[in-house]
């Protein structure tokens, strides 16, 4: 158990709605008190897939296209992470760490729930069409039952009413 | 499937508040929290507890009304009807008088063990109920879970940490896919 501090937590966001959702959630519930003394210290890590997974088994042409493809993965990188700055502007929620870092999502997530010791992984969960209900998305699956905090996954609603 | 409810004394003193409608549905949270015999699952309640609701614990009097409200669930295995035997024989369908006083054990530890959550809760001021369900676990959670729409649903992790963490308890897992609300799995310290 942790001594008196701050503790960790830790929202994986990437390019889809769910996860700026879940942020936002995220932000709203943890983060609404007014009081500035706030127990938890908050990091935003965007996980980049890196453009050798992308490109994979291209072809001959592989090795022009990566400069492109590398180029395209940091715009969508950046603007993930403005819509994530906004969005804690937006909630008055200072002291925000962010982090993008390149590789595959779920061992990128593992490892940096290992280097803060975090106490919260927030995900989002994708809710796949048809099979929504029977599947998670394999990424908050697989940190769920492999990361070495709580994990809290966060569904968006369908429709409210 | 039977269900019953009791309602735990509000543990705050209901001061005179002038607290603006907008403000006091955003403050309330409803979480639910699922408990059974396991020592994982009170570490949740407690950590549940510290994290979901320290805003109030920065000494801004009693003015607070009570930030939320907190739901937890008990789920009792399903007592079977018969009984089987030890020795060569066929089954025994047990009597009425064996089956209730099992029934009543049954219920006697859910009770010590809600009781004892409850006085977990009294220190936060939060408003308690406690639910008591027969049947599945992982189904009567989720059920739970689609009547009372909480914010969060609080499960623990059976933290079986031989198996180098691998594996979640199958019941939180089924939780986890099935529940429509955010949920949170607790695991245990290392």
């Amino acid at each position: 158990m942790e001594t008196a501090g701050k503790h960790i937590l830790i929202v994986g966001v990437d390019d889809s709605e769910h996860s700026i959702y879940a942020l936002e959630w995220t932000l709203d519930k943890f983060f609404s008190s007014t009081s500035s003394n706030l127990p938890f210290k908050l990091i935003i890590v965007h996980a980049r897939p890196h453009a050798a997974s992308i490109i994979g088994l291209a072809g001959p042409g592989a090795a022009d296209v990566f400069p492109y493809v590398e180029l395209d993965l940091k715009k969508a990188a950046e603007r993930v992470m403005d819509k994530a700055k906004g969005l804690c502007e937006q909630k008055l929620v200072q002291n925000v760490s962010f982090e993008v870092l390149e590789g595959d999502p779920r061992n990128v997530m593992c490892d940096i729930v290992d280097k803060y010791q975090a106490s919260i992984l927030v995900v989002g969960s994708h809710g796949y069409g048809v099979i929504k209900r029977a599947v998670l998305g394999s990424v908050s699956d697989y940190l769920a039952h492999h990361a070495h905090c709580s994990v809290m996954i966060v569904k968006r609603p369908k429709t409210k009413h | 499937m039977e269900m019953r409810s009791e309602e735990a004394e509000e543990t705050m003193q209901q001061q005179q508040v002038q607290v603006p409608p907008v403000l006091e549905e955003k403050k309330k949270k409803r979480v639910m929290v699922a408990l059974d015999e396991h020592e994982g699952s009170f570490y949740a309640l407690k950590w549940d507890l510290n994290n979901l609701f320290t805003t109030c614990d920065h000494g801004l009097g009693v003015d607070q009304q009570d930030v939320g409200i907190m739901i937890i669930v008990h789920v009792q295995l399903p007592f079977q009807h018969y009984i089987y035997p030890g020795p060569a024989g066929p089954a025994v369908y047990g009597n009425t008088s064996v089956m209730e006083s099992v029934k009543k054990a049954q219920e006697h530890n859910s009770a010590i063990l809600l009781s004892c959550a409850v006085q977990i809760c009294e220190e936060k001021p939060t408003k308690v109920e406690t639910v008591v369900l027969d049947g599945d676990p992982k189904e009567m959670i989720c059920q739970a879970a689609e009547q009372t729409h909480p914010d969060i649903l609080v499960v623990g992790s059976r933290g079986l940490s031989k198996l180098k963490r691998t594996f979640l308890g199958s019941v939180s897992d089924y939780c986890a896919h099935h529940v429509k609300c955010p949920i949170l799995i607790v695991k245990p310290p290392k």
